[in-house]
């Protein structure tokens, strides 16, 4: 595996085909045999930090999808290569031929873990209770205000002033069941990657009548009273120590072989890494500062999974500010950067090199769009020089979270900036809540932002993008950037939408937008008699926690 | 030492008047001292609020993907951010006077309360046994180091006590999983090893334990060692040698009450320290406690969590200092309160 990946990352192949390398390469599932399984069927990761609510419509933190991809089940999952999603809770759908309304088929025999059965209604309640602006769900908007027919109000709808109009509003919502067995979702717009949404955390559907006997805050804080639908259930919750997962013997797809998964809350880095060594854990992340003492120990090397992540970094360039409001001098800063040197030293060769936007395991993955910020300090300094004029006369202020990881990165970029181009670069190092405030305010010239895909579609990386989103602090707004990704988003077709994206990523990386860095992958150890782990470039705190279903544990 | 000479300075500067009986006045003294919380946590409540609000960044500011200013408006609401400040602070010290310490904001509305009494337990009993072990070993080796200055059982207390003291914890908790847990587990084939981190009433607790209490033992042991042979010095441990008493009753009756003093008013803040939690050693071990859900909630600006710690922190110093003064009239009856 690690072989055809490191060979993948330096070919230049049209996207398609290296799709299908991914998928070999990363998404391999090692074939179960159930002649050798260990007595004790118990799995032991680690996601980092104790979730904030477990409640679907309020999870928004990797380390809270983590688990809850496991106990709630949406309508569709994800397949692990990405390419499509494949019904979970509901065994089928259809889309009207506007592409406005889609009919979900909910599984007979999908159960909640108290044994009652899952039915549309549970849906239009979740669906619509996400919508209320009195639960402020973290990502209501833009996810469900976007797309769901009558909801795009919700931004305007004040949780105090307007309490009056909510009830109106909720009815009035493009939810409806049917019958018990139906779901049907009616759209503002046809949205090709709504199938997406329909896969997402926040999806998956809630009990009404468990939500008024505990309340609405509580239903999830405690395993009682969390009533899920997914193959596994909580069965206990030590604050900031562990949660632990065992099977919903109700599930409609079949008892899974582990009996329990004990997902840790450790935020040390180095502890974890030493609980794995000492054989308390099963998977687990390797700290940055001992990537080379993994990758030369001749037992642990052999543990290592490396899998591509859809995570990807960036230079922010505040376009309202000089030198920045002119593409020609971000342009220079994208191509003053080498790449191959930062993913060397800083990211001990863990991360691989990105001068373009889309990430490698997307559809859009396109890195011969990359040419115009390729590294080229020559031609950097010209085009700077010509742009604005004298680079020494230039003072950069750069905004850096202040971790170790940070400011490492940090040091590297405004060491090749003023080496490469002669400007000057004055690092701010500040409390992280500090930096959130400054970006916000637009208070700041130079900063390293990123983007995660929240799922595989284009969709939710080109729209980050354009005039006035909330999510890139810089500016950055090209009309016809925005009037490219608009047409793609509605387009029913796959390849004319693709031709679009592309010709959006080309406009975007040639105006530097951002000055595109680098792509993160998983870094990770899995202790050998670990069966059948599944992983995806979209797993969230531990990889392959999508698919625990699939996970056995073999004699050892 | 000053304290010896008369009352302790903390009692001196809350100038209450008490009558010179013991028994009574003892019982008014401890009331009116606890009576003075009030004020005190109302300046401190007052700070925190103020400082907090000060601070750059919501509790709704993240890292990476950012919430649409919709949700944070309805997040506002939901918790009563979007009122005035002020109104907020009044509303604050009503519902605190009622026992009412809010929803964390983190914590998907969980009362804070509950989160504190979740995570104080773990805090609490690793401080306590670390305190105890301070108490036997810091002042255990400080006399018998004393007794036998000069000698190779002084020299390796000495020693200890200038490798302990600076050597941080994160040292020496780093190093115990290396040797107990990794190694150990190496060595053994994965059949014996301590437990990484985590907490339990088990085996779980050695290593924190002992990486909390190894700074404060040596400081302990060092100030015991000192007071000691100062107090070795006295004419009246002199006379008590020459009535020929044993060596027993010199060093308990005579030398340690007199040495201890100093000893006790520095176990006083030790004690507030190690019970309100070390932020290090429950990161390093992974153990679920309030020091950790302190910084998490000052750095996540979970304004409700930060204040019932804080209002948590000073109620805990302030009876520790309550209780040293107290242990000076046991230890010395020339200290009177008042």
């Amino acid at each position: 595996m690690d072989d055809s990946a490191a060979r993948l990352r330096w070919l230049r192949v049209p996207a398609l085909l290296t799709v299908v390398g991914l998928v070999v390469a990363a998404c391999g599932t090692s074939a179960p045999t159930t002649s050798n399984l260990a007595k004790d069927q118990t799995l032991r990761v680690n996601i980092n930090t104790e979730p904030n609510s477990l409640d679907p419509g309020q999870e928004q933190y990797s380390y809270e999808a983590d688990a809850g991809a496991s106990i709630s089940e949406a309508l569709l999952k994800i397949k692990p290569d990405l390419s499509d999603v494949v019904g979970a809770t509901a065994s089928s759908w259809n889309i009207s031929s506007d592409g406005l309304t889609w009919t979900f088929h909910i599984r007979s025999n999908a159960k909640w873990n108290d044994g009652k059965p899952v039915t549309g209604a549970d849906f239009v309640y979740a669906w619509q209770r996400v919508l209320d602006p009195r639960l402020a769900a973290p990502y209501a908007d833009p996810f469900f205000d976007g797309t769901i027919a009558g909801a795009a109000d919700y931004g305007n709808l004040d949780p105090t002033k307007d309490a009056a109009k909510i009830p109106d509003f909720i009815k009035g919502l493009g939810l409806s069941a049917p019958d018990a067995s139906t779901f049907v979702v009616k759209l503002q717009a046809p949205a090709p990657y709504f199938k997406w949404i329909a896969s997402l955390w926040m999806s998956a559907p809630v009990r009404k009548d468990v939500v008024d006997k505990f309340g609405s805050d509580k239903w999830a804080t405690s395993p009682d009273s969390l009533i899920t639908n997914g193959q596994f259930k909580v069965s206990e919750m030590v604050s900031k120590d562990h949660l632990t997962l065992v099977p919903n013997t109700f599930y409609w797809g079949g008892a899974p072989t582990l009996t329990k998964v004990i997902e840790y809350e450790i935020a040390d880095d180095n502890q974890a890494y030493a609980k794995y060594l000492n054989g308390e854990l099963d998977i687990d992340n390797v700290p940055l500062a001992n990537t080379d003492l993994v990758k030369n120990d001749p037992v642990l090397s052999k543990q290592l999974k490396i899998v591509p992540q859809l995570t990807l970094f960036w230079m922010d360039f505040n376009t309202r500010k000089a030198p920045f409001n002119n593409p020609k001098a971000r342009l220079a800063f994208s191509k003053a950067v080498d790449r191959d040197s930062m993913v060397k030293n800083v990211g001990r060769g863990r991360w691989s090199p990105a001068p373009f936007f889309i990430p490698k395991g997307m559809n859009g993955y396109r890195p011969d769009l990359g040419a115009s910020q390729a590294f080229d300090p020559a031609a950097a300094k010209t085009m700077l020089t010509s742009a604005v004029g004298d680079p020494s006369k230039i003072t950069i202020d750069f905004l850096i979270r202040n971790s170790t990881a940070n400011k490492q990165l940090g040091e590297f970029l405004a060491d090749q900036l003023q080496t490469n181009l002669g400007v000057k670069v004055n690092q701010v190092v500040i409390d992280s809540k500090t930096v959130t405030t400054r970006l916000r305010k637009h208070d700041y010239q130079l900063y390293v932002g990123g983007w995660g895909a929240d799922y595989p579609d284009d969709q939710d990386w080109f729209d980050i993008w354009m005039t006035g989103s909330g999510n890139v602090f810089g500016g950055y707004s090209n009309p016809d950037y925005d009037a490219l990704v608009k047409k793609a988003d509605v387009e029913p077709d796959a390849k004319k939408r693709q031709d679009l994206y592309d010709q959006a990523q080309k406009i975007l990386i040639d105006d530097a937008g951002g000055g595109f860095l680098y792509q993160r992958t998983y870094y990770q150890l899995v202790k050998p008699y670990l069966q059948g782990l599944t992983t995806t470039a979209e797993d969230f705190e531990v990889i392959g926690d999508w698919f625990w279903g699939k996970v056995s544990i073999a004699q050892h | 030492m000053a304290v010896a000479q008369g009352a302790p300075p903390r009692g001196a500067l809350l100038s209450i008047k008490i009558p010179r009986g013991r028994g009574a006045g003892l019982g008014l003294y401890v009331v009116r001292r606890i009576l003075w919380l009030v004020p005190v946590l109302f300046f401190v409540i007052t700070i925190t609020f103020v400082l907090m609000h000060l601070a750059p960044g919501s509790p709704w500011d993240k890292e990476g993907k950012q919430l649409s200013a919709a949700v944070v408006r309805n997040l506002n609401a939901k918790y009563g951010l979007s009122d005035p400040v002020l109104v907020q602070y009044g509303r604050y010290l009503v519902n605190v006077v009622h026992f009412d310490f809010g929803l964390s904001y983190q914590y998907e509305d969980q009362p804070v309360s509950s989160l504190i009494l979740r995570s104080w337990p773990p805090t609490a009993t690793i401080g306590l046994l670390a305190f105890l072990m301070i108490v036997i070993f810091g002042i255990g080796i400080g006399v018998i180091a004393a007794l036998r200055q000069n000698t190779w059982v002084d020299y390796l207390v000495v020693g200890f006590s200038t490798i302990g003291a600076s050597t941080p914890a994160f040292v020496v908790g780093i190093i115990l999983i290396i040797i107990f847990s990794v190694t150990l587990y190496r060595v053994t084939g994965g059949n014996f090893s301590l437990p990484t981190g985590g907490f339990a009433f088990d085996q779980h607790l050695i290593m924190p334990v002992v990486t909390l209490s190894v700074l404060p033992i040596a400081f302990i042991a060092r100030l015991t060692r000192a007071s000691t042979l100062e107090v070795l010095r006295q004419d009246y441990v002199r006379t008590a040698w020459a009535k020929g008493l044993r060596e027993r009753l010199v060093v308990t009756k005579h030398v340690l009450k007199n040495s201890l003093i100093p000893v006790v008013s520095a176990l006083g803040p030790t004690f507030a320290v190690l019970i309100t939690g070390s932020v290090i050693v429950e990161s390093v071990f992974a153990i679920p406690g309030i020091g950790r859900a302190f910084v998490v909630a000052v750095s996540s600006r979970d304004y409700p969590m930060i204040l019932a710690t804080t209002i948590l922190f000073s109620v805990i110093v302030a009876l520790a200092n309550l209780v040293v003064d107290l242990l000076y009239t046991v230890i010395d009856p020339r200290v009177r309160l008042g």
